[in-house]
């Protein structure tokens, strides 16, 4: 099968090249890089080491970066798009995996999770997790354990939602509204390290009003989606 | 109603009127824009020259003056107008992101292409 690794990137100069590294050492998939109009020299960077991206002219956030990673894939005939951080959080040596499980049709959606066989650890931020796999398991009865995991793998079905439906964002209410489309998702355990420059696109302040959406998303939008007939 | 709000409210919506039409003269907005606004201002007008019926009404539905009711249609109507322009805003927003979605591909196609020819 095909594979079309996306790696969205705002303001990643100093990880974008260990990244990429990262990905060409450890898979044999193709990706591109998802330049979100970074204001530092990203695009130089990639440009210097013949990097394959696409360049955005307006910033319009990760969302709009992932929608574009996915009319991508759909445009050059990819099977399989996983959505992989730029800012080297995420080990390309799991990817495979999450491929494996794919392609061998245990589900649509295969999702790099920290806390399949570890425990959460106690910190507000977990306890956000917590609330959003709560959330989920009320909603749709499924129960998965990192909701807010970046590290995700989509097959056609999910790539062809994501380009009919442009309110898809890649963050949790989106899982909802694949588990009600009846797409199978399946958690694979993986290690993510800590960030080591630049900042994220989640800051502390904007935690709060991140987790309000998620909350409005998945319990008045997400949970009412009709599967396709 | 006293007369002096009458007056006002005539006043305003006059105001409100031209307004509305000189914008569309200038070209700096579009006519189906500004129907609502138009329809608004000859509503008031009317309502404050024949008051009657609204403080007819009003009274039946239980307010403590006439104005109250004036006051809450207008709240309203206003309302109605900020949910369609952020449905506009949405929208619009929307259709940037395609254009800046195409752009990105296509710039993309293009150096492959460029590439390939060396």
């Amino acid at each position: 099968m095909k594979v079309l690794i996306i790696i969205p990137a705002y303001n990643e100069a100093q990880n974008i090249e260990k990244t990429v590294k990262d990905v060409m050492e450890n898979t044999n998939y193709d990706y591109v890089i998802i330049n979100d109009c970074s204001k530092d020299n990203t695009k130089e960077v990639c440009e210097k080491n013949n990097f394959n991206i696409v360049s955005l002219p307006i910033n319009y956030g990760l969302t709009s970066g992932i929608q574009l990673g996915m009319k991508y894939a759909k445009k050059y005939g990819y099977d399989i798009a996983i959505q992989f951080d730029g800012d080297g959080q995420h080990q390309a040596k799991y990817l495979k995996e999450l491929v494996n499980q794919i392609e061998k049709e245990e589900c649509n959606i295969a999702i790099g999770s920290r806390f399949v066989t570890k425990k959460k650890p106690k910190s507000m931020r977990m306890f956000g997790s917590m609330l959003l796999t709560l959330a989920i398991k009320v909603t749709t009865g499924k129960k998965i354990s990192d909701p807010t995991s970046g590290m995700r793998a989509y097959d056609k079905k999910a790539i062809d939602e994501f380009i009919r439906n442009a309110s898809l964002t890649p963050e949790p209410d989106t899982l909802v509204y694949m588990l009600k489309k009846k797409l199978k998702i399946k958690e694979i355990q993986v290690e993510m390290s800590e960030r080591e420059f630049g900042e994220s696109y989640l800051k502390p302040l904007k935690s709060i009003e991140y987790m309000i959406n998620m909350f409005f998303s998945i319990i008045f939008i997400r949970s009412i989606t009709r599967k396709n007939k | 109603m006293t007369l002096t709000l009458r007056i006002l409210l005539i006043v305003c919506s006059l105001v409100s009127f031209v307004l509305c039409v000189t914008k569309i003269k200038q070209a700096k907005l579009k006519v189906v824009n500004s129907v609502m606004w138009m329809i608004g201002s000859v509503l008031l007008i009317a309502v404050s020259i024949f008051s009657s019926p609204i403080e007819w009404l009003a009274n039946k539905l239980g307010f403590m003056a006439p104005v109250n009711f004036v006051f809450l249609i207008m709240i309203g109507f206003l309302l109605v107008q900020t949910f369609i322009d952020n449905i506009r805003i949405s929208s619009l927003n929307e259709k940037i992101k395609e254009l800046d979605h195409y752009i990105a591909l296509k710039e993309h196609e293009d150096v492959v292409k460029n590439n390939d020819k060396k």
